[in-house]
């Protein structure tokens, strides 16, 4: 476990100094900063459009530092191999994939937290600046909650990125596999619904039935974890919701360290 | 930490021809403990790729591998064990003392000693001005010399040292010939890649030509000063670049067969 951790926070450390985090953390901090301005634009439901700003903002940044820091801190071991200084220490493989994932997570709960406090700060100037007529849905609560199922949907994707970062030893096909598997898991949900409605009175064949059948089983829902709009309108989901959404996060995320970590035992590092 | 390579084949396949390169062919070579062997050979002859299976980084084809009779591919091997890669290439935002407390947590050495022995080991390579520095900003001759101290800070018993030279100025050079030479009074068991022929005659106890694949020739410090003391030059300078010579000829009689 110790190994786990050590190669976990050396991931860590090298990712937190990285300037690519910088960026990201000061293009959300403008865009938490922009939202004072533009919720005063609006003149009506204040809280729904602070809410929905904040929480898109936080998920705009996570979806950045996964895209291109932790993708990065991944591939960055295989293209200039400093997995061989990592792999000749005694970590066995599925010890390095539980170590970067580890690493990796820690950096991207880190950097939201910060923004999250941040954008608590913004929340708090604004609804200060204005009468709480215009705050009549806005509940704290349904803020973190909101958040907290984007740091779920974040455990997940990290987990994408390691999984193809096993699979493949080109950074760039990491990106599209990972940024394909996203869209495509925020997506499926919709297009299930179209599909079993048969909208706009469309014959559906029975291939593109079953090819939808077997991807909403591979891909992730990502969508049932975007609860932005519920939170802006000060609607919360129970806690079963919570704790079921939370258990399918934990076993997708398992399962894809497990597929990743068989891969990787197998690979050889050339 | 004795070594065994016992019948060993190694083979890829080319991702584009699907081609078969065999890589390493037939390799029966044992290492001591407390030896300093040396790997010479031509680029493209095994080299790497005989380093690579004895780290668990890829598996043997056929035959097998041990050291003190484990497998290279079991993680525990590995806690006595320190590697210097070829062109070793670090975390950009971390620095040396980073990579060193990495090194010693995994091989898992106490806490109050690992301090002391990071200590000990930027000093003896010279980086102890720059143990904060990001290895981004340190030369190459630096990283190399972190590198080193990132394979040995947890005091291995088996150190592997691909190129250790490459990269450093004639200080920094002296600096590791020193080192080698003070492992070896240590009974460290030393495996040594180089293109340096010098550095290989200089140090090692035995060494080996591999070309192709293959390991053509093993000879040890008796044989190479006896060679040395007989070899004549066409200039009649007595001993110079017998070892170059020898190595010539090996490889030269490979493309011959």
């Amino acid at each position: 476990m110790n190994r786990i951790f050590a190669l976990s926070w050396l991931t860590f450390k090298e990712g937190i100094r990285d300037r690519a985090l910088m960026g990201i953390c000061i293009i959300a901090l403008v865009m938490l900063f922009a939202t004072i301005v533009f919720t005063g634009v609006f003149g009506y439901d204040l809280g729904k459009v602070l809410v929905d700003l904040n929480l898109s903002t936080i998920a705009f940044a996570g979806l950045l530092l996964t895209f291109f820091v932790n993708i990065n801190l991944m591939a960055k071991d295989i293209d200039k191999r400093t997995i061989y200084c990592v792999l000749s220490k005694p970590l066995s493989r599925t010890e390095y994939i539980l170590g970067k994932y580890l690493g990796l997570i820690l950096l991207v709960c880190i950097a939201l937290f910060f923004l999250l406090v941040f954008s608590s700060g913004i929340i708090a100037i604004v609804k200060s600046m204005y009468s709480e007529i215009f705050f009549k849905n806005f509940s704290w609560y349904c803020f973190f909650q909101a958040y907290f199922y984007q740091m779920l949907m974040f455990f997940i994707l990290n987990a994408v990125v390691i999984f193809f970062s096993s699979v493949s030893t080109s950074s760039f096909l990491v990106l599209l596999f990972t940024i394909a598997t996203y869209i495509t898991g925020q997506t499926i949900e919709e297009v299930m619904v179209f599909f079993k409605k048969e909208a706009l009175g469309q014959n559906t064949s029975a291939v593109n039935h079953w090819v939808i059948d077997i991807a909403q089983y591979i891909f992730p829902n990502f969508s049932a974890f975007d609860i932005k709009t519920l939170a802006s309108h000060g609607k919360f989901l129970p806690l079963e919701h919570t704790t079921a959404l939370v258990g399918y996060s934990l076993i997708y995320t398992i399962l894809l360290l497990f597929f990743a970590s068989m891969i990787f035992n197998k690979r050889e590092i050339t | 930490m004795k070594v065994n390579f016992s019948k060993v084949n190694k083979s890829f396949i080319s991702s584009f021809t699907r081609k078969k390169v065999h890589a390493v062919i037939d390799l029966d070579l044992s290492i001591q403990t407390g030896e300093i062997f040396g790997i010479i050979g031509p680029n493209g002859a095994g080299k790497s790729t005989l380093l690579k299976m004895l780290l668990g980084f890829i598996r043997q084809g056929s035959g097998s591998i041990s050291i003190e009779g484990k497998s290279p591919i079991e993680p525990e091997t590995r806690i006595n064990m320190g590697y210097l890669p070829e062109n070793p290439y670090y975390y950009d935002h971390l620095s040396a003392e980073d990579l060193m407390k990495f090194s010693a947590k995994t091989a898992g050495m106490k806490k109050e000693d690992i301090q002391p022995s990071i200590n000990h080991l930027l000093e003896l390579m010279n980086l102890e001005h720059a143990r904060k520095r990001h290895l981004r900003t340190y030369s190459k001759g630096m990283t190399q010399r972190a590198g080193i101290c990132f394979a040995l800070v947890h005091d291995p018993d088996l150190i592997i040292f691909d190129e250790p030279m490459s990269g450093l100025d004639p200080l920094g050079r002296k600096l590791v010939v020193d080192l080698v030479l003070d492992l070896k009074q240590k009974g460290k068991t030393i495996i040594f890649c180089s293109h340096i022929l010098d550095d290989i005659e200089r140090l090692c106890d035995r060494m080996a030509i591999m070309d192709k694949g293959r390991l053509k020739k093993t000879l040890n410090r008796e044989q190479l000063l006896e060679g040395k003391n007989k070899f004549v030059t066409e200039d009649g300078e007595k001993g110079n670049n017998w070892l170059e010579q020898i190595f010539i000829d090996t490889v030269d009689s490979g493309v011959r067969e």
